[in-house]
């Protein structure tokens, strides 16, 4: 019997009915039939599942070990071995640097947004007139579709008839006649406020959501004592914030490392190729090379390294608690 | 449920469950078998409209829809609707393909000079070849782009050829050598402070920067061979197209992500005295009040002797999933009728696919076109390859980390050649 906090991942709650030793009811039991149903009732789901996260991810590795280009119908299908990954690894191959743009991007990207989203949920958690309005009015960023963001820094990049060039002019500061996007550095300049703007709302979220379980009264005690705020902070909030931080660090860095749309709407991966991320790569070769073998192949790597990823901050996440 | 469950311990409740099992299983089954059936054909004469995916920005834009009034006009029967496509001939070849890969959608397709031996190898496109169309009425190089292992695919609508315009009131001669073109454009922005720029032309990664590859590869005197890019005449025409935004700074640097339609408004806004584009540009500079200059166009000049000027143009073909496909042949057949080239060579600037358009009657109309021949006379076609997708991709990589300062001419070219033999199905 399925309770809502087993669904939920919670506890069992408590079963009146005496326990039977055995995990494994008859067939005809009352639990049995319980359980048959269940079965029944959860395999749509189960088929479901299958058909859209199991099937296109083995589906995937098949391809990623084949030529499998529709459009060349002469060699579609054929066994390529490990060609699609060597070609990855091959003389002026976009693929190696790809990876080092986008752990750069994704190093500083989560840097700035975990930064700046932690000074606004610390300010956004003290109380003030109008705090709701505020608080709303920072989340607004995060709820733009990234497509719509990316266009408006596009055109906010844009020597011409951009903001960012006509306020660096208005304030006498350096860089006013920068074409932002058509520089293979300050095109990252460009990227990284982009997706700062979208996503620290978001990281701001999570830690607000953090510090809104600390209670209060521990702070009261420590002034008592007598620590300072930066105290204070370094020795209750930081600790406390901990689980939330690791959340928002997980979500983020992630979620940077496969970094696609910003990149496709502002600069294309140019100037050059000096903008490419391995996601950009990967809808490369699957649309518009329409490659879905070397397609396939870059999503394995992505996979394998999200994998890492999300272990290392697992481990990191199990050893700090 | 469970409630539900204890209550009945029965049938009902299992065999509820069972079916919505079943019913989502047949129904991810019936999703995946609905491709592979072949059309039942309508007769050319059924009430019936057709798709044409084109392109094409105001004037072309106008003549497209002027043409299909006309075919409608003759064939009452038959409604033509127009599926745009985008500006982009990348992005245009990704909204075919992935309307193509889905079966059904589009009749007649309306694409560049390249892509027709890609269809045609993936079985997307009607072998035209008996549907009655004489090849010798077209230019020998847009036939031979349109074919595929030798049987028509596509029908040459209408032939384009990249050249340089310059303004006469500027630029005084032709210029002879790309040396001499930049030292000429130099002059000009010096003597003239309206122009921004001396020598517009498009260095976006997508198709058209392989073009302008092409037309400056000539001027030194360098080829597309596929199997021996890295030349001192290639490196020369990377080196230049560094050169004019770098070095001298004829060209601006937003020219590195510029495409067709930013050179056409620098053009037309007066604001550079030298521009590399197509043929459409003639007719649209020619209709300008605004720019109070005659024109010159010339292939991109050449010290080696040999200029040479993109083959572009397009071709049209019929979907081999079309359900209509009589009446597709006979909007080709339209469309590429002489009286309609050639209005749509007045309207909209675009040089007729068929060699017989070119007479008294459009010179009459439009005389450029006789001033126009010259640079067709030097037509370059692109690599003609079922895989040309990939290897433009390659080179526009190229021509794209080139401009930016990312490698040098040599490393480039060395870093695509290699790139170009890792595509898959690609044979020298």
């Amino acid at each position: 019997m399925a309770t809502v906090d087993e669904v939920r991942g919670g506890a069992p709650a408590p079963d009146p009915r005496p326990r039977k030793k055995s995990a494994k009811p008859r067939r005809g039991t009352l639990l049995g039939q319980d359980r048959r149903l269940g079965y029944g009732l959860t395999a749509p789901a189960i088929v479901l599942l299958l058909g859209i996260t199991a099937y296109p991810l083995v589906y995937n590795i098949w391809n990623s070990f084949h030529y499998a280009v529709p459009d060349i119908p002469f060699i579609n299908g054929k066994l390529a071995g490990l060609a699609n990954f060597r070609r990855m690894f091959s003389v002026g191959s976009t693929f190696m640097p790809a990876l080092l743009h986008t752990v750069v991007f994704t190093v500083v990207s989560v840097v700035i947004e975990v930064a700046i989203g932690l000074v606004l949920a610390l300010a956004l958690n003290k109380s003030f007139r109008g705090r709701g309005l505020v608080r709303a009015a920072v989340f607004i960023p995060w709820a733009v579709p990234t497509v719509v963001s990316a266009e408006v820094w596009k055109e906010m990049f844009d020597p011409q008839q951009g903001f960012v060039d006509y306020a660096l002019r208005l304030l006498h500061l350096p860089g006013g006649t920068t074409t932002w996007l058509a520089n293979t550095d300050t095109s990252w300049v460009a990227l990284f406020i982009a997706d700062a703007w979208k996503n620290t709302p978001f990281v701001a979220i999570i830690l607000i959501g953090g510090l809104q379980v600390i209670p209060a009264e521990i702070y009261e005690a420590a002034r008592i004592d007598g620590a300072s705020p930066w105290r204070q902070f370094r020795r209750l909030t930081l600790p406390l914030l901990k689980p939330a931080l690791m959340v928002a660090l997980i979500f983020r860095t992630l979620s940077a490392f496969l970094v696609f749309d910003v990149i496709y709407i502002m600069s294309n991966g140019g100037p050059g190729t000096s903008t490419e991320t391995l996601a950009y790569l990967d809808f490369n070769a699957f649309h518009v090379d329409n490659d879905y073998g070397y397609g396939g192949a870059i999503s394995l790597v992505l996979i394998v390294l999200c994998l890492l990823i999300a272990g290392a901050y697992t481990r990191i996440f199990r050893e700090r608690a | 449920m469970t409630v539900l469950s204890k209550a009945q311990p029965g049938r009902l409740a299992r065999n509820a469950a069972y079916t919505a099992a079943l019913a989502a299983l047949l129904g991810t089954a019936a999703a995946c078998s609905s491709s592979g059936t072949p059309a039942a054909q309508a007769s050319a004469n059924a009430q019936q409209t057709i798709v044409f995916a084109t392109h094409g920005l105001g004037a072309e834009g106008q003549a497209t829809n002027a043409a299909i009034a006309g075919f409608e006009k003759q064939y009452p029967n038959i409604k033509v609707q127009v599926f745009n496509l985008d500006a982009s001939s990348t992005n245009q070849l990704t909204q075919l393909e992935q309307r193509f890969q889905a079966g059904t959608g589009l009749d007649v397709v309306d694409g560049d000079v390249t892509w027709a031996p890609q269809f045609a190898a993936a079985g997307y496109i009607k072998n035209l070849s008996s549907a009655g169309f004489d090849t010798s009425q077209y230019f020998p190089g847009q036939v031979a782009s349109a074919q595929y292992n030798g049987t028509l695919y596509g029908v040459p609508w209408y032939i384009n050829a990249e050249g340089v315009y310059y303004r006469t009131d500027l630029v005084k001669t032709a210029p002879t050598s790309a040396t001499e073109l930049v030292s000429d454009a130099q002059a000009a922005m010096k003597s003239d402070s309206a122009l921004k720029e001396g020598f517009a032309w498009e260095g976006d990664k997508y198709e058209g920067a392989v073009c302008a590859f092409i037309d400056f590869l000539g001027g030194f005197g360098g080829k597309l061979d596929l199997s021996n890019l890295n030349t001192a005449a290639n490196q020369q025409a990377l080196q230049f197209m560094y050169d004019t935004i770098h070095k001298d700074a004829v060209t601006p640097q937003a020219a590195s992500s510029w495409q067709e339609s930013n050179v056409q408004s620098a053009w037309e806004s007066g604001q550079t005295a030298f521009a590399l584009n197509w043929p459409y540009e003639y007719a649209s500079t020619l209709k300008l009040a605004s720019l109070k200059s005659d024109i010159g166009w010339i292939p991109f000049p050449s010290t080696a002797g040999t200029p040479a000027a993109a083959l572009g143009g397009d071709d049209l073909m019929v979907a081999s999933k079309s359900a209509h496909q009589a009446a597709d042949v006979e909007f080709v057949k339209y469309l590429t009728s002489v009286a309609a080239e050639q209005q749509r060579a007045q309207t909209a600037g675009d040089p007729p696919g068929d060699k017989s358009a070119y007479n008294d009657t459009l010179y009459a109309a439009a005389p450029y076109f006789k001033a126009e021949q010259a640079v067709f006379a030097d037509t370059v076609s692109r690599p003609s390859s079922p895989v040309y997708p990939q290897i433009s991709e390659v080179l526009q990589t190229m021509i794209s980390s080139v401009l930016a300062g990312q490698s040098g001419p040599s490393a480039a070219l060395s870093s695509a050649q290699s790139q170009i033999q890792q595509i898959p199905g690609y044979t020298a």
